[in-house]
């Protein structure tokens, strides 16, 4: 028989591991985002998201903007945005994303939503000017547009990708296996389905899968293959973390150097580019991204 | 954001209660906001003595771990050990039973090169 060590409570609650390490923001560039993102009444994903990276980014005057409000429709159990019935919709936030974004001087800018099911065009509208006012407010600066599961509603998703931006991302956050606990209201074929469309209607594809909710390696490999054959070109892959006690459990640590194996192996399996590491998010180095051809 | 009048801060957002050769320290209202719900503080310093700016010790929060820096020379001289069952008193009361080490200062002097409470607030934006 074989002994098992004995885990003290302690242990057994997973103590980070050295590679998890970040710095509290601070600076002049932080408070300079900070006052932008106050004064503008807008919402950022860094702060909704409780990310790990807000210091890193804000002091280099850079965040990742959360447009149709701070409630979401969904209730996946990895996301720290709150869950419930949606009271913000504001027509006129495409100009104050779209100002901020000028005045923060950003050479490119990653917006994302949360869902909103609840209306009829799934926010499209709301996305469409934002990006397009964005453009006309600041002709120089890239857009990454980080979108929600329209549904299967093709004529909202069409809609939301189609002000110009260079990236379109949506994220498939974990394998198919871990779908009902992680994303209980999405769907693994209808998120393949809607990267196909975006690609097919000639955008930039991009998508992020986290790792450690208890996945194997065999089918974050399935995930690559399905991705590819659905023409995904970008794919961010990141330690996921839990955001608070309330949320999912984080089941592993995965170590740098299975990070890497991963980077490899993506391209390998024909993924244009693949940004792999314990504290990569789908924002990380996402400047870099827009170059990636897409033909 | 609470900031209280009569301690002194850094811009890693630490607090420092001078009372002469000694100090008290704890991390700021904005700093445990931002790191969310604390679970684990390790501080293995105690009698050691720490220069400025290196790391005295380690905040673990839900989320993430965030190094603590010696905001001035001198020797951790105690270790709050109340946090090891209740590291939560960081988020209630940062100011208060939140603290984390006690110091004897190197150079009672380099006090004065810490931040006010205005400039630390202009330093986070608020």
């Amino acid at each position: 028989m074989i002994e098992l060590p004995v885990l003290s409570a302690e242990e057994s609650r997973k103590r980070k591991p050295s590679w998890l390490r970040v710095k509290l923001p601070t600076g002049p560039e932080y408070a300079n985002v900070r006052r932008l993102v106050d004064t503008h009444k807008l919402h950022t994903i860094c702060e909704s998201g409780n990310c790990p990276n807000m210091g890193e980014c804000w002091g280099a005057g850079t965040a990742t903007f959360m447009i149709l409000g701070n409630i979401c429709t969904r209730s996946c159990t990895f996301c720290a945005v709150a869950t419930g019935r949606p009271t913000e919709y504001d027509e006129d936030e495409p100009r104050r994303v779209a100002e901020a974004i000028r005045l923060m001087k950003v050479k490119h800018a990653v917006i994302t939503s949360v869902n909103r099911d609840e209306l009829k065009d799934r926010g499209a509208a709301v996305w469409y000017n934002t990006v397009v006012l964005t453009k006309k407010e600041s002709p120089e600066t890239t857009i990454e547009t980080l979108i929600p599961d329209t549904k299967g509603n093709w004529e909202a998703l069409y809609r939301m990708i189609d002000g110009g931006q260079e990236v379109v991302s949506h994220n498939m956050e974990t394998v198919e296996r871990m779908y009902r606990r992680v994303r209980p209201q999405a769907k693994y074929e209808r998120s393949l389905e809607q990267l196909k469309r975006i690609r097919e209607a000639g955008k930039r594809t991009k998508s992020g899968i986290m790792l450690g909710v208890g996945e194997t390696q065999e089918e974050v490999f399935k995930a690559m293959d399905d991705l590819v054959s659905n023409g995904l070109l970008i794919l961010t892959l990141g330690q996921y973390l839990q955001p608070t006690k309330m949320h999912l459990e984080v089941a592993e640590f995965i170590h740098p150097d299975t990070f890497a194996m991963y980077k490899e192996e993506g391209l390998k399996r024909g993924l244009r580019y693949v940004e792999s590491g314990p504290l990569v998010r789908s924002s990380y180095h996402a400047e870099r991204h827009v170059n990636v051809p897409i033909n | 954001m609470h900031i209280p009048e009569g301690l002194k801060y850094t811009k890693d957002h630490e607090w420092v209660k001078i009372e002469g050769q000694k100090a008290t320290i704890g991390i700021t209202d904005f700093a445990q906001g931002e790191l969310g719900d604390i679970v684990y503080i390790d501080i293995t310093t105690v009698g050691q003595d720490v220069n400025e700016h290196e790391v005295f010790g380690s905040v673990e929060a839900v989320k993430t771990v965030s190094d603590l820096f010696m905001p001035v020379s001198g020797k951790v001289l105690e270790v709050n050990k109340a946090l090891d069952a209740s590291p939560e008193k960081v988020n209630s009361d940062p100011y208060g039973d939140g603290w984390m080490i006690k110091m004897e200062l190197k150079d009672a002097s380099d006090a004065a090169k810490l931040l006010t409470p205005a400039q630390y607030k202009e330093l986070i934006g608020k």
